[in-house]
């Protein structure tokens, strides 16, 4: 089995230093920072824990149904989604990732974009499919 | 630069809140900078005001037993949410009674920890997955293989052809299967099958025997391989006994009549794991070739057996002797058909 871009990277102390600057960066960011006023530090970083772990191939996993849930009550719309991934973008460029490896995950993220933008009338056609 | 003006930069630079509140009142007499960013609010305001969720009891039981109070408090300070580690030491010296207030973020530390909180419980929860998987595997192979065989496999990686001299072989098939309509309900005839081989695997199981593998409706098991028991060649013998028993049973009250003959024999046999990529625990040799010979035999519900088996376990069979028989591979035999055994609750097939 070929190993994940997580494990590849050196597996829990390379996740802690990400998820802990994506998590500085989102919450400095005025775009992004409102959504998270209300929730809880330690689900927050639960939450970014899984889900980044979950992006590179670790040992987690979310299905749709879960994000969908998670991110019901934010009411995340296109905007700050692609804010999100630029964010994503940026934090990993900081940590040298290489470019293939950067890609496959944001192409992770992006695939689930229906199911983490959940803005009233922000929901594009292609959900649930 | 004189040492307080020194002092002064450094109490208003620091990374670490400091407060200096009376004893008595808890009034609070300075603060610096960082501890007002943390904790905003009046200058003279009494300290449990501004430190919110402290416990003032406990506060003053401790320091009045000179120990220091500690606590962590969660704030929001420009919308990020901080944890704030308070400790608070009394110092009575010259007239003055006060309590020193320090006050250090702690916030990436508390990160830190929910973070290894979440990845521990990936990773156990992973790691439970994995042992149900492989729970699930090791219950596959033992479907294919006897467990000794397995542990060896396991350990090894590869096992070693043995030979068994009195490897006890039942084979077992339906003589009217063929006929059965399985045009009209195929599926209700396999499930009918399962059944029937389901309860046979109790039986061999309930007698120290394996079943090796079913080929169709054709039924084959073993006792002594692995393990040799001591008692296989009899115990082989009341396995077949007792399935005869159990398909009078079934057909008595069932509209599909299934009707089986076995050949059961004592000898040797080599048993190993076959193929490398689809792999099974089989077993082959003479003490397989005679018992099927000896199954063609059998007529409806008989069990037929040769003079190598009736030879070990004659004191507690009853048979029906016929013969002489000529048995290809085998040379002439005498054969013998099974009635019951002895020694066995509901023993009699006849």
């Amino acid at each position: 089995m070929p190993r994940s871009i997580l494990e590849r990277y050196g597996g829990f102390p390379f996740l802690s230093r990400v998820v802990m600057a994506f998590y500085d960066r989102v919450l400095d960011s005025d775009a992004l920072a409102p959504y998270f006023e209300d929730v809880d530090m330690r689900r927050l970083i639960d939450h970014q824990t899984k889900f980044i772990a979950f992006l590179m191939g670790g040992p987690a996993s979310y299905t749709n149904d879960h994000l969908r849930h998670v991110h019901d009550r934010l009411g995340i719309d296109e905007a700050s989604f692609e804010v999100m991934i630029s964010t994503m973008t940026e934090t990993l460029e900081e940590f040298d990732m290489e470019a293939a490896d950067i890609s496959a995950v944001l192409a992770e993220l992006r695939s689930r974009a229906p199911w983490i933008i959940t803005a009233p009338g922000a929901e594009p056609a292609h959900a649930g499919a | 630069m004189d040492l307080d003006r020194f002092n002064r930069l450094l109490l208003e630079s620091a990374g670490v809140g400091l407060a200096l509140a009376d004893a008595g009142s808890l009034a609070v007499r300075f603060t610096n900078p960082r501890f007002l960013e943390w904790f905003p609010g009046a200058q003279d305001a009494p300290l449990d005001e501004l430190l919110a969720g402290i416990d003032v009891d406990r506060m003053r039981t401790r320091l009045d037993g000179g120990q220091a109070y500690r606590t962590d408090l969660e704030l929001k300070v420009n919308r990020r949410s901080l944890t704030v580690a308070v400790d608070v030491t009394r110092h009575a010296d010259e007239g003055a009674d006060l309590l020193v207030v320090e006050c250090q973020n702690i916030t990436k530390l508390k990160e830190l920890e929910y973070m290894v909180e979440s990845y521990s419980k990936m990773v156990e929860r992973q790691n439970r997955d994995l042992r149900k998987e492989k729970e699930r595997v090791e219950k596959l192979l033992l479907n294919i293989m006897p467990r000794s065989i397995y542990e060896e496999w396991k350990e090894f990686g590869v096992t070693a052809p043995q030979r068994f001299d009195q490897a006890a072989v039942l084979m077992l098939d339906f003589v009217n299967s063929t006929e059965m309509d399985i045009a009209a309900d195929p599926p209700a005839l396999v499930a009918e099958l399962n059944d029937i081989f389901t309860s046979f695997d109790r039986i061999v199981e309930q007698f120290g025997g394996d079943r090796l593998k079913t080929i169709g409706d054709a039924y084959m098991a073993v006792c002594g391989v692995p393990d040799p028991g001591g008692d296989d060649a009899r115990n082989i013998a009341r396995i077949a006994v007792r399935l005869i028993r159990y398909l009078q049973r079934r057909n008595a009250s069932q509209a599909n009549q299934w009707i089986a003959r076995i050949g059961i024999n004592v000898g040797p046999v080599v048993g190993s794991i076959i193929g490398v990529q689809k792999y099974v625990y089989d077993i082959f040799g003479p003490g397989v070739g005679l018992a099927s010979r000896l199954e063609a035999l059998s007529g409806p519900m008989e069990i037929t057996l040769a003079e190598d088996l009736y030879d070990q376990i004659r004191d507690d069979v009853v048979v029906t002797e016929r013969g002489e028989v000529e048995l290809k591979g085998f040379g002439r035999k005498r054969v013998y058909t099974l009635d019951g055994m002895t020694d066995l609750d509901e023993g009699w097939l006849r």
